[in-house]
C-alpha cells in the first residue's frame, strides 16, 4: 500500500463512471435540443420541431458518448 | 375519484411537510432536528472511537477505522489515485453524513430520512459541484479547463455547434442536478413506499372483520421492505460518494 | 383517482429498455467472466448498447411530459 495510490488501478479506466456519465449526457442532449425545439414550436406555432430536436439531441448525445467511451 | 370520508387516505407528499415544534419558525422542524442529531451522532461516535486509539483496537475503534478505511481506500485511493489525500476528509464527511441521515429513515421514532426533502441533497450536490470544478481549475487553470470541456479533439469543426452546448450543460447543470435528484428520489420513494404499507396495514386493522386478516400481510411486506430500504439507503450513500470521487478524478485527469 | 394516461404509457415503454439493459450487461459480464482479457474490447460495445437502450427510455420520459 503505497501512499501514491496503487499503480495497477488506472483512474481513467472508463468502466467505473461510464454508465453514470452516459445517462447525464443523454439527458443533456434530450433536454437541450428538445427544449430548443419546443421553444421554436412555441414561437412559430408548429408541432414538428420538438420531435426534430429530440431526435437531434439523442443522436448528438450518442455521438458524443461514442467519442468519449467508444473510440479506441 | 374522491374517497368517501373516513376512507383510506393514501400517503402523499403532504406527509413530508412537518409543522414546527414551537411557534411558526420554519427552522424548528423534524428534518432540521434530524440533521443536527446526525451531526451529533457522527461527532460523538468518531470522537469516542478515536479517543483511546491503541495498536490493538477496541471494537468501537475497529468499527470507526473500517468505515474510514473503506472511504479512504475504496473511494479515495482507488478512484482518484495519486493526489487523493486532500479529498478524503470531504468524501468521508459526505459518506457518513448521508449514511446516518438515510438510516434515520428506518430508526424507530425518528423514521424520517432528511434527504427526502430536496434542499438537503441539493446543497450537498452543489458542494460537490464546487469542489470538483475548483480542483480542476486549480490544477489546469480556468481557460484550459473550459477549453477541454467544450472542444473534444478530433472532430470536424461544425459539429462543435451541436456538441459544445451539450458538454457545457452536462458539466454545469446535469451532473449536480442528477446527483441531487438521485438521492432525493430514492429516499422520497422509499419513505412513501413504507408509509403505504404501514399506514395501509393500520387502516385494514381498523376495518371490517374480513379485512383484519389481510392486515398482517401488509405489515409483513412493510417489514420486509424496511430491510430492503436499509440496503437502498446504504447504497445511495455509497453511490453519492462514489460519483463525487469519480467527478473529482475526471477533473484531475489529464486529457489524452 | 386522477392523472394522465401518459404516465401509464411511459411505464409500459420503460419495460423494453429495462429488459434490454439487463440483457446487455448480462452478456457483458458473461463475456468478461469467460475471457477477462476481452474486457477492453467489450466495454465500449456494452456501454454504447446501454446508451442506445437508455436513450429510448429517456425518449419515453420526455414524451410523457410534453405530449
Amino acid at each position: 500500500m503505497s501512499q501514491n495510490g496503487s499503480p495497477e488501478t488506472d483512474p481513467q479506466d472508463a468502466g467505473d463512471g461510464a454508465a453514470w456519465s452516459i445517462v447525464s449526457y443523454l439527458l443533456s442532449g434530450l433536454i437541450f435540443w428538445g427544449g430548443a425545439g419546443w421553444l421554436l414550436d412555441h414561437w412559430l406555432g408548429t408541432k414538428i420541431f420538438l420531435l426534430v430536436g429530440l431526435v437531434l439531441g439523442a443522436a448528438a448525445s450518442l455521438y458524443l458518448i461514442w467519442l468519449r467511451y467508444g473510440r479506441q | 375519484m374522491n374517497v368517501a370520508s373516513g376512507g383510506f387516505q393514501p400517503p402523499s407528499s403532504a406527509d413530508f411537510v412537518f409543522s414546527p415544534f414551537i411557534g411558526q419558525s420554519a427552522y424548528l422542524t423534524k428534518p432540521i432536528a434530524l440533521i443536527f442529531l446526525s451531526v451529533l451522532v457522527i461527532s460523538v461516535f468518531f470522537f469516542v472511537a478515536a479517543r483511546k486509539a491503541a495498536i490493538v483496537p477496541s471494537r468501537l475503534q475497529f468499527a470507526g477505522e473500517s468505515v474510514y478505511a473503506f472511504v479512504r481506500n475504496g473511494l479515495g485511493r482507488d478512484i482518484i489515485g495519486q493526489d487523493f489525500a486532500r479529498f478524503v476528509p470531504f468524501l468521508f464527511t459526505l459518506f457518513t453524513f448521508i449514511l446516518v441521515n438515510n438510516i434515520f429513515g428506518i430508526v424507530p421514532f425518528l423514521q424520517f430520512p432528511a434527504m427526502s426533502r430536496f434542499g438537503f441533497p441539493l446543497v450537498l450536490a452543489l458542494l460537490t459541484f464546487v469542489v470538483f470544478h475548483a480542483a480542476a481549475i486549480k490544477k489546469k487553470g480556468f481557460g484550459p479547463y473550459l477549453k477541454e470541456i467544450m472542444f473534444m479533439p478530433g472532430i470536424p469543426k461544425f459539429v462543435y455547434v451541436i456538441l459544445t452546448p451539450l458538454e457545457l450543460m452536462t458539466f454545469f447543470i446535469t451532473r449536480p442536478v442528477t446527483l441531487a435528484v438521485r438521492l432525493f428520489a430514492n429516499m422520497f420513494a422509499g419513505h412513501l413506499l413504507l408509509l403505504v404499507f404501514i399506514l395501509g396495514g393500520d387502516h385494514l386493522l381498523h376495518g371490517v372483520i374480513g379485512l383484519k386478516f389481510i392486515s398482517p400481510f401488509a405489515f409483513a411486506v412493510g417489514i420486509a421492505l424496511t430491510f430492503f430500504e436499509f440496503l437502498v439507503q446504504v447504497l445511495q450513500a455509497y453511490i453519492f460518494t462514489l460519483l463525487t470521487a469519480l467527478y473529482i478524478a475526471g477533473a484531475l485527469a489529464d486529457e489524452h | 383517482m386522477k392523472g394522465t394516461l401518459n404516465l401509464v404509457g411511459y411505464g409500459l415503454s420503460a419495460i423494453g429498455p429495462a429488459i434490454a439493459t439487463g440483457l446487455i450487461f448480462a452478456a457483458y459480464i458473461n463475456g468478461v467472466a469467460r475471457q477477462p482479457e476481452a474486457r477492453g474490447v467489450l466495454q465500449p460495445i456494452a456501454f454504447l448498447g446501454f446508451a442506445l437502450a437508455e436513450a429510448l427510455a429517456l425518449f419515453g420520459l420526455v414524451l410523457a411530459f410534453v405530449l
